[in-house]
Order: structure tokens, then C-alpha cells, then sequence
């Protein structure tokens, strides 16, 4: 990996912690008129927590459906872990909406009005899709519903099936395309993004379903899903922790800025929440306990749920902190 | 077909800031908020030490990044290339703000007086300024409907801006097209920036030219 050229991590570090906004107005304020690569401010916490919950959601909503659909959970477990995906994705629609209109917030609804060309439009109007279709599939399992002609089983119903696996996988994709459809910040601009942000979702939605099978069923519960998903969880591990590294080489080697943003997670201001929350907490140490788990070295049983849990948390914050760190890193090149 | 331009002509601008304080005046933009600036550099060590000027602003793209990424549509391209926010549409996503390479546009939250109390001509000028809105350059697009050129193009002493249509042949700044080596600013990242920046002998490292190795 390239090194960053001397100092230029300390100048972002300064740059970055140093500026606020002047009063209350955002952009190009208050800063000095001079050339130089600038870390952008206007995408913070709300933006990561929209990407994590959103995407989360989504893939949560993925893994429930397509397990229940194999027959691998129970119809509880199912609609517990659809109630959580779509309470994510409320809550994700809570944060983007806070984020988009801070001022007028009623007239974020503003926000569907350019779908011909804006991913903020797309992204906000896949979400409700996935949240109305979805609750629509769950339909006719709800008391004097179930002569609905979607029911289950039926054609109509597997249709629907396949609509909402579908919107939520391109929700998922969508989380990193966003970003990356931007060039003016060069670290996000590759297709690597949604590819990695896919991954961590679906990351983040399996182990969480596991997590909620406990919850719901106990360990039993937790192990029949665990049983079945064990090399998937491993193989998104790895495959998590390949395209992050993938991702990181490719970016120190690309243009300055990007090679900045690269300084930023590595060396410099970004560095403990980035080593520290989305490698060690988020990857490795869940890694661990699921590699261990899959070799038989640790058991589901109530003694190890605390350890589960645990990981299964460690997870998701992991994934957040994914989101929040390269939203923080990303850095512009000079205006000319 | 017209598309309105900026020439920026590197070798004239010596800083004075005329341009940025004649921006100030004529749109009355709140404080802080500057639709046009002059980024300064230091080039060198001493005793070779030198400062060089930028005058930046929207550069008004053919394919502008903010209008792609704007949710709510309120960005618009009229006709003649000139870039607009309507504010009666904007809601403050700071879409643009993120997609905009040059980072130009700003968000006014209001409270954005000099002084402790607010003055009778910041009150008649921020009132056409709505609170949690974009804001960037029009290209004074109230005085070109008239017929007259921008105020930061009237105000600069050394004449080191000019503004005219890039599809007219004939027009002025085809005329310094035409006789100066230029640049435009990030050309390369497809936005097609309606600004041109001439250097000539004595201009290479001024703006673009070395820009990467600023730090």
C-alpha cells in the first residue's frame, strides 16, 4: 500500500476536527478562501445511520423471507424478524427524512420528486416500496385475512415474494451506489461501494435474524438458523473482509484525494473508530465466535447466548460504524 | 444556441477581492455566505515565495452534478446554461453541497447579520433569501436578462474576467479562447464547466497546472 505523502494525514486531521460551521449555515463557510483537498462535512451520522438501518433492514427483510420461504424458520420467527426489518427501515426513513429536511422538515416529502435523476429519490422511494409490499405479503397471515388471493403458497403470493426479495437486495445495492454514483469524492467513487455495502447488509440482516430467533425461540430456535447458515455467515465474513482490504488497496492507489481518505482511516483522525469498530469489533472478534461455533468449540445453549448476542450486536455495530467512517472520509480534491 | 461562459484570465488577477465584495453588494448575500471567492495560494519558499489567485464560482456545468443529485428537483439549467436554485422548491438536503466537486453551494439557516443587530439594508437584501435553502452564484442572471454583464465581470480592475456566449464564434471570450492556452476545473470528471481559466507564459503554475501538489 502506498504511503500518504508526509503530513497530509495530520493536515486532513486538523481540517477535519478543527472546522465548524459558522453559526447556522452549512457549505463553504467561514472557511478560508485557498486551495486545498477539504474532507466533506454534510454527510455525517443521520446519512450513516440511513445506510446502516436502511440497508440492515433490507437485508434482514432478505434473509427472513428467503428462510422462510426454504421452510429453515418457523411463521413467528418469520414475522419477528419482519416487524424488526421493518422497524429498521422506519427508523432509517426517520433518519434520512431528519437529515433531508432539517429546516422545513414537513416538506421532506419534497425528497420523491426527482426519481428521473436523483439516488436520494430512488433510495427513498425503494424503501417505502419495500415497506408497503412487504407488509402487504404479511397480509394474510393476520386474523379474517386469509382468503386474500396472496396468500402463501399461492402464485399471486410467491410473486409478491420474489418482488419484495427483489427491491430489498436493490435497497441493499443501493446504499453504497448513493455514494458512489458522486464523483466529486473520490473515495467513494467506485463500484466497489455497493458491492461492500451489500455485503455488510446482508451480513448485518443474517446474523441479526439469529439473533432474533434466539430472542423468540431460544437457542433451539437460534441453532436451527444458525445450523443452516453457518457457511453463509462465514463466507459473508470473509467476503466482508476481502472487499473492505480490496477496497482500501484500490483506493491507495488512486488518486490523491482518495489516498487521502485512505491516510484518514489508517493513520489519522479515523483510525481508532475505523481499526477498532469495523475491523476488530464488527469483523473479527464475531468472526471468531462463529468460526469457533462452526467448529464445534462453542455450542448454542443458553450458557453461550450472551456470547451470540453479543456478536450478533458487535455486528451491526460494526456495519454502522462502516457507513459513518467512510461517509467521514471522504475528502475533495481542489476546486481547479 | 446560447451557453453562457466565464473566462478567467489567471496572469491579470492580482486579489483584490473587487469581484467577491461587487458579488457582496449587488446579491446582498448574507454573512458568510460568498458566491463568489479568490482562493489563495502560497507557491514557494522564501525568498521565492509568491501568492497566486483563483477567482471561483458556480461554473454553471452542462452536465452539473447538484441537478443529478438534488431529491427535490429544485435545481434547474435554463436555456442559455445558466444554473438556478429555486428556493420556493429547495429544502436544504445538502444533496448538492455533497455532489458538487467545487463545493460551491452553501445552505443559509438565516441569522446571517454582521453586526448585533441587523441593518436596514441586510433586512431589505436576506429577504429574498429563504432560511434553509441553497445558495450559490446566478451568473446576476437579473442583470443579464437586462443586457448587462455580471457585477463581479463589471467590477474587476484588472480585467481579468470576462463573460459572453461560448457558442457565438465571435463573442469575447471565444476571442481569448482562441489566442490563450486555458484550462477548465476538473474537466476530467465530466461536469463540463461553462469557466475557462487562461494561462499563458508566466500562468503554469498558477490554478489547475499544479493543484495536486498543494498541501
Amino acid at each position: 500500500m502506498r504511503a500518504l505523502p508526509g503530513g497530509m494525514a495530520r493536515t486532513l486531521e486538523r481540517a477535519w476536527s478543527g472546522w465548524r460551521p459558522e453559526r447556522a449555515t452549512h457549505g463553504n463557510v467561514g472557511r478560508p478562501f485557498d486551495l486545498s483537498y477539504r474532507v466533506q462535512q454534510h454527510w455525517g451520522a443521520k446519512v450513516a445511520f440511513y445506510l446502516y438501518l436502511g440497508g440492515t433492514g433490507a437485508g434482514f427483510v432478505f434473509c427472513e423471507l428467503l428462510l422462510r420461504g426454504w421452510g429453515i424458520i418457523d411463521a413467528d420467527t418469520a414475522a419477528f424478524g419482519m416487524w424488526s426489518g421493518l422497524a429498521l427501515a422506519v427508523l432509517s426513513a426517520l433518519a434520512i427524512f431528519d437529515h433531508l429536511g432539517p429546516v422545513s422538515r414537513w416538506s421532506a416529502y419534497f425528497a420523491f420528486r426527482n426519481l428521473r435523476r436523483s439516488w436520494i429519490s430512488r433510495g427513498v422511494t425503494m424503501l417505502f416500496a419495500l415497506l408497503v409490499l412487504r407488509l402487504l405479503l404479511a397480509l394474510p397471515s393476520l386474523p379474517g385475512a386469509d382468503g386474500l388471493p396472496w396468500a402463501e403458497g399461492t402464485p399471486l403470493g410467491d410473486a409478491l415474494r420474489v418482488t419484495v426479495l427483489a427491491v430489498a437486495l436493490a435497497f441493499m445495492i443501493y446504499t453504497g451506489l448513493v455514494i458512489s454514483s458522486w464523483n466529486a469524492i473520490a473515495f467513494w467513487n467506485t463500484p466497489l461501494v455497493p458491492v461492500l455495502f451489500t455485503a455488510f447488509s446482508l451480513l448485518g440482516g443474517l446474523t441479526a435474524l439469529i439473533g432474533i430467533a434466539w430472542i423468540s425461540g431460544g437457542p433451539v430456535a437460534a441453532h436451527t438458523v444458525y445450523g443452516f447458515s453457518s457457511s453463509t455467515i462465514l463466507v459473508l465474513f470473509m467476503t466482508a473482509a476481502a472487499l473492505l482490504a480490496l477496497y482500501l488497496y484500490g483506493m491507495s492507489t488512486a488518486s490523491r484525494a482518495a489516498r487521502v481518505s485512505v491516510g484518514l482511516l489508517l493513520h489519522g483522525a479515523l483510525r481508532t473508530p475505523f481499526v477498532g469498530g469495523v475491523a476488530a469489533i464488527g469483523l473479527v472478534i464475531p468472526g471468531l465466535v462463529f468460526v469457533a461455533s462452526a467448529l464445534g468449540v462453542i455450542a448454542c445453549s443458553d450458557a453461550t447466548a450472551p456470547l451470540f448476542l453479543g456478536s450478533v450486536v458487535a455486528v451491526q455495530l460494526g456495519g454502522y460504524v462502516l457507513r459513518d467512517v467512510i461517509l467521514r472520509a471522504g475528502v475533495y480534491g481542489p476546486p481547479v | 444556441m446560447t451557453r453562457l461562459g466565464f473566462v478567467v484570465d489567471l496572469e491579470r488577477c492580482v486579489g483584490c477581492m473587487g469581484c467577491v465584495i461587487a458579488c457582496k453588494v449587488e446579491n446582498g448575500t448574507p454573512r458568510g455566505v460568498h458566491w463568489m471567492r479568490v482562493l489563495e495560494r502560497e507557491v514557494g519558499t522564501f525568498p521565492n515565495a509568491r501568492r497566486t489567485f483563483t477567482p471561483v464560482r458556480c461554473n454553471h456545468c452542462a452536465n452539473p452534478p447538484c441537478i443529478a443529485a438534488c431529491p427535490t428537483g429544485a435545481i434547474e439549467k435554463r436555456p442559455d446554461g445558466i444554473v438556478l436554485i429555486n428556493d420556493q422548491v429547495c429544502v436544504g438536503t445538502m444533496a448538492c453541497l455533497t455532489a458538487c466537486p467545487y463545493y460551491i453551494p452553501v445552505r443559509y439557516d438565516g441569522d446571517g447579520a454582521y453586526f448585533d443587530e441587523i441593518t436596514p439594508y441586510e433586512e431589505t437584501k436576506y429577504a429574498s433569501f429563504r432560511e434553509g435553502t441553497a445558495q450559490k452564484c446566478t451568473f446576476c442572471v437579473h442583470r443579464v436578462d437586462e443586457g448587462r454583464p455580471p457585477a463581479c465581470v463589471e467590477a474587476c480592475p484588472a480585467d481579468a474576467l470576462a463573460f459572453g456566449d461560448l457558442e457565438d464564434p465571435e463573442s469575447r471570450v471565444n476571442e481569448l479562447l482562441d489566442h490563450r492556452r486555458y484550462f477548465r476545473p476538473r474537466e476530467e470528471l465530466g461536469t463540463d464547466p461553462s469557466v475557462y481559466y487562461l494561462v499563458g507564459k508566466g500562468g503554469g503554475p498558477l490554478g489547475g497546472v499544479d493543484a495536486e501538489a498543494v498541501e
